[in-house]
């Protein structure tokens, strides 16, 4: 034991005393703390939103996605869309290399297309080549890409499909190749190259000093993982990182008190929202081929019972309690984060429980027994519904106990249970064996993935998860997909969320704001008045440099 | 022959254990509800056609077993299959030949994944496991042998109080200390060290080590110190141990020669149980201190329906408890020559 700890504290000295040797001469390295790193580098196979975000570090794309909500060309500079919209030809740039020298041209774009677009297996790159058809280089520089339909919007689609070197990948691209890639080398073109990776620990990226878009200013980026919220705050107030990309609502009022840490909140780089989900779903409508139950409560098909209980939320109190002020009250499932496309129109049912209690007296909803509790005007059944949310987020149970209490106002209980989301997910949808649970999605640049879920269609495959169905909701879907003026799908889009709105099947308590906070005595530059918040997005890691 | 008799009947039950293990990790987490192909996550971006393709890519598709296709919900198929098409054989057969699969997460091989995870978790619970056993034996030694002393209270206190401790609150407070002085609280290594001489990365790592080996240490020895001590205790208060004071021997020779032998056997019992358990127990010191272990890699795989990663993790866990309890079987018959006879 005594020759162990001795061996151990001589290490110990030797290591500080190294650390300290080195610390001269060392380069600019920005040191980024997160709760977790990327699931896979091959972003075809990737599922989470940080194995985005270190592929837009490292490769280009066409468009760029800006978090002023705006599309700006990145390797393209010019576009024709032909007459009926199916054709578009790009330019892309001249001289652009990836980080192993090798040229970038239009046949690395269109090799790239071709392979996500042969890859139905890979779960979220593939949707956004959907409407291709085809896509072609006839020349160097110059991609041709053709839909099956008119779509307004091509640049979405565009933002995530990142360049990969045909050179690299054309080993990796039939089948089971291409899934079982782990593309650790990650050789593209963007601003930053690959150093080291060591997965659930760190990855280091280098400055591409040959970047078109002008070099970084630091040397090296680190991402590190911290497993718990509460370590990574304490790791940015010692220190040991720069940044932090998520802080827990919990530790902002601590953090505002230390001089050397800038917050910065606001709308997520991909905004979100929590919903309360009722399950409106008819039993005629049962979607039993796949496996549905609707086993749902029949006050809940009554849309004056809905629209009672959204009276009688106080969506500010949720929001003052459960995310210390750090939110935005809902309105439909378009956060405002998407910018032009949120409903700015909409008045939100204000919080008033007598009209509430009011229009469920005026619906026959009578505490019949006596119980304090409403009975279904048949006096079959008591309003007594059950309540799920899943365990993985660490703000629902609040929510679930506010909620409780605010709608007891209106005579109406709630058994409440958390259950493992998976299992919940099996519950949810397409099953619909639930009353109202509340969870939550994740926009994409494009409004289409927010707007397909209340469809129809989307009853059987379970995004659906109200079962709500409007023939004229379903009619502006189809619709504002192919309309190519912008004004006109606005309006559409904004119809659409004045449906939902207005018929209740969700209530959306709030849109949480995104949290990340800096240190003020490393570097300076962080972009941290954007219409949303990324503090780890090109923008702020192109344009930071070193305090000297 | 005695002996050798003792060794096959123990090794038998360690292989039937064994192939037990195999088939229930199967099954196990094939009745739990939720889809693996979507790794519990919903995302409109997931089309029918999508989760089918990725369903083919990892051999969902195929039947569980003869006449079941699915556990849960439970759905009845064809009994007339080939069984070497079917999951459960296919499982067995790429395990009798070494291979773990490919993790539906990570896309990479799970021996690769549970091969870097495991050795961070051996030397975690390497340097916490005989440090803890180190003190604890000695304060536990130390408590006996001064029974209802200062000494004896002051050790029986500390033990209590440490054993006591939820590790994850133990592992924040040292966190908020260790940071203001110094300490690394993330991480195995400082990245980018691996740069530098090996000794220095060596060291760095020795740095990452200290925090995670003390809450360890601290949670583990107090178990260790109060069953030390009343075991000890026990053994002192044997007729024998008054012979060998009549004999005049020494108290130090008393306890080295004849009450440590004896006093150790439950000892033995319980740090290979905790051997095996510490795998998963050591969970949420792996989390505070973001050690990249083999317990968060099961927790994660868990909630994400990663079964090839959840079967290989508890076949390892599976196996290291197995084989602790074989190596304590055997301690036994060393330490009391009865057991084999029994």
């Amino acid at each position: 034991m005594k020759v162990k700890y001795t061996v151990l504290t001589l290490l110990v000295v030797l290591a500080l005393v190294l650390s300290a040797c080195g610390a001269q001469s060392q380069p600019a390295v920005v040191r980024i703390g997160w709760l977790s790193g990327p699931d896979s580098l091959n972003i075809g196979v990737a599922w989470l939103g940080t194995a985005y975000t270190i592929s837009g570090l490292t490769y280009s794309t066409m468009y760029r996605f800006n978090l002023d909500g705006t599309f700006s060309f990145d390797l393209g500079t010019d576009v024709k869309r032909s007459e009926d919209g199916l054709v578009y030809t790009f330019t892309i740039r001249e001289g652009v290399k990836f980080h192993d020298g090798q040229p970038l041209t239009a046949k690395d774009v269109a090799f790239t297309y071709n392979l996500v677009m042969a890859h139905e297996d890979f779960p979220t790159l593939h949707s956004y080549v959907d409407t291709f058809a085809s896509v072609e280089a006839p020349d160097d520089k110059t991609v041709v890409v053709t839909l099956t339909e008119a779509i307004p919007n091509i640049e979405s689609k565009l933002v995530y499909l990142y360049v990969f070197p045909e050179h690299i990948w054309k080993d990796h691209s039939d089948g089971e190749a291409a899934t079982s890639f782990e593309n650790l080398e990650m050789i593209g073109s963007g601003p930053f190259k690959m150093v080291e990776y060591k997965a659930n620990e760190f990855i280091r990226l280098g400055t591409n000093k040959d970047y078109y878009g002008g070099a970084a200013k630091v040397d090296e980026v680190i991402f590190q993982v911290f497993q718990n919220s509460d370590v990574l705050v304490q790791a940015l107030k010692s220190g040991q990182v720069d940044m932090v990309t998520s802080v827990p609502n919990t530790s902002v009022q601590t953090l505002k008190t230390d001089a050397n840490i800038k917050i910065v909140a606001g709308a997520p780089f991909s905004p979100d929202l929590t919903d309360i989900i009722f399950n409106t779903t008819d039993p005629e409508n049962c979607p039993i081929a796949d496996g549905g139950l609707c086993t749902g409560h029949p006050a809940l098909r009554d849309k004056q019972v809905r629209l009672a209980m959204a009276y009688a939320t106080d969506k500010q109190k949720i929001i003052d309690v459960v995310l210390l002020g750090l939110g935005e009250p809902g309105i439909a499932l378009i956060p405002t984060g998407l910018g032009e496309w949120f409903n700015t129109n909409i008045r939100d049912y204000e919080y008033d429980v007598d009209k509430a209690n009011q229009i469920l007296d005026e619906a026959g909803y009578k505490d019949a027994d006596g119980d304090g509790v409403r009975d279904m005007p048949d006096g079959s059944q008591p309003l007594t519904f059950r309540l799920n949310w899943p365990n993985t987020q660490s703000t629902y149970p609040r929510v679930a106990e506010l909620l409780s209490e605010m709608w007891s106002e209106l005579g109406i209980t709630l058994e409440m249970q958390v259950v493992e989301s998976d299992t919940l997910t099996a519950q949810c949808c397409p099953a619909l064996d639930f009353d109202i649970i509340i969870w939550g999605w994740i926009a994409d640049p494009d409004p289409n993935t927010l707007l397909i879920i209340p469809t129809t269609d989307q009853i059987p495959t379970g995004y659906n998860e109200t079962g709500f169905s409007s023939a004229r909701y379903d009619e502006l879907f189809v619709k504002q997909g192919v309309e190519l003026d912008l004004d006109k799908r606005r309006e559409m889009v904004w119809e659409m969320q004045a449906i939902v709105h207005e018929n209740v099947p969700y209530i959306i308590p709030y849109y949480p704001f995104a949290v990340q906070a800096y240190r003020l005595d490393r570097f300076t530059g962080w972009k941290d008045s954007e219409t949303k918040v990324a503090l780890e997005d090109n923008s702020s890691l192109l344009n930071i440099e070193p305090i000297k | 022959m005695n002996r050798w008799h003792y060794f096959r009947n123990k090794a038998g039950w360690s292989l039937f254990t064994l192939i037990f293990v195999i088939v229930l990790n199967f099954f196990l987490f094939r009745v739990m509800p939720g889809d693996a192909a979507r790794q519990g996550i919903r995302d409109p971006r997931l089309t029918k056609e999508t989760i089918e393709a990725i369903r083919v890519r990892f051999g969902l598709d195929k039947p569980v077993i003869n006449c079941i296709d699915s556990l849960n919900p439970v759905r009845f198929g064809s009994c007339s299959v080939n069984p070497l098409d079917t999951q459960f054989f296919i499982y067995v057969k790429n395990l009798l030949k070494g291979d773990l699969g490919v993790s539906f997460y990570y896309n990479r091989p799970v021996s690769d994944i549970l091969g870097e995870r495991l050795w961070n978790t051996i030397l975690l619970i390497g340097a916490g496991q005989i440090l803890a056993i180190l003190i604890g034996v000695f304060l536990g030694v130390l408590a006996a042998w001064k029974a209802r002393s200062a000494i004896d209270y002051t050790a029986l206190f500390t033990g209590l109080l440490a054993w006591s401790l939820p590790a994850f609150w133990l592992g924040i407070i040292l966190v908020f200390w260790g940071s203001n002085h110094g300490f690394p609280i993330g991480g195995k290594a400082t990245p980018g060290i691996s740069s530098y001489p090996f000794l220095t990365q060596i060291g760095d790592i020795a740095r990452h080590l200290i925090l995670p080996t003390f809450t360890y240490t601290v949670i583990f020895m107090g178990e260790y110190t109060l069953l030390m001590r009343s075991s000890l205790m026990d053994v002192l208060a044997e007729d024998y141990i008054l012979t060998a004071k009549a004999k005049g021997l020494s108290t130090f020779q008393i306890l080295k020669d004849h009450a440590l032998k004896n006093g150790m056997l439950p000892m033995v019992t319980l740090i290979a149980i905790n051997l095996g358990y510490t795998v998963g127990g050591v969970i949420q010191i792996e989390a505070v201190f973001s050690w990249p272990g083999l317990g968060g890699a099961l927790f994660e795989a868990v909630s994400r329906r990663d079964f090839p990663i959840l079967q290989g993790g508890f076949l390892l866990i599976a196996v290291s408890v197995i084989i602790a309890n074989f190596i304590a079987d055997l301690t036994y018959s060393y330490l009391d020559p009865r057991v084999q006879t029994e």
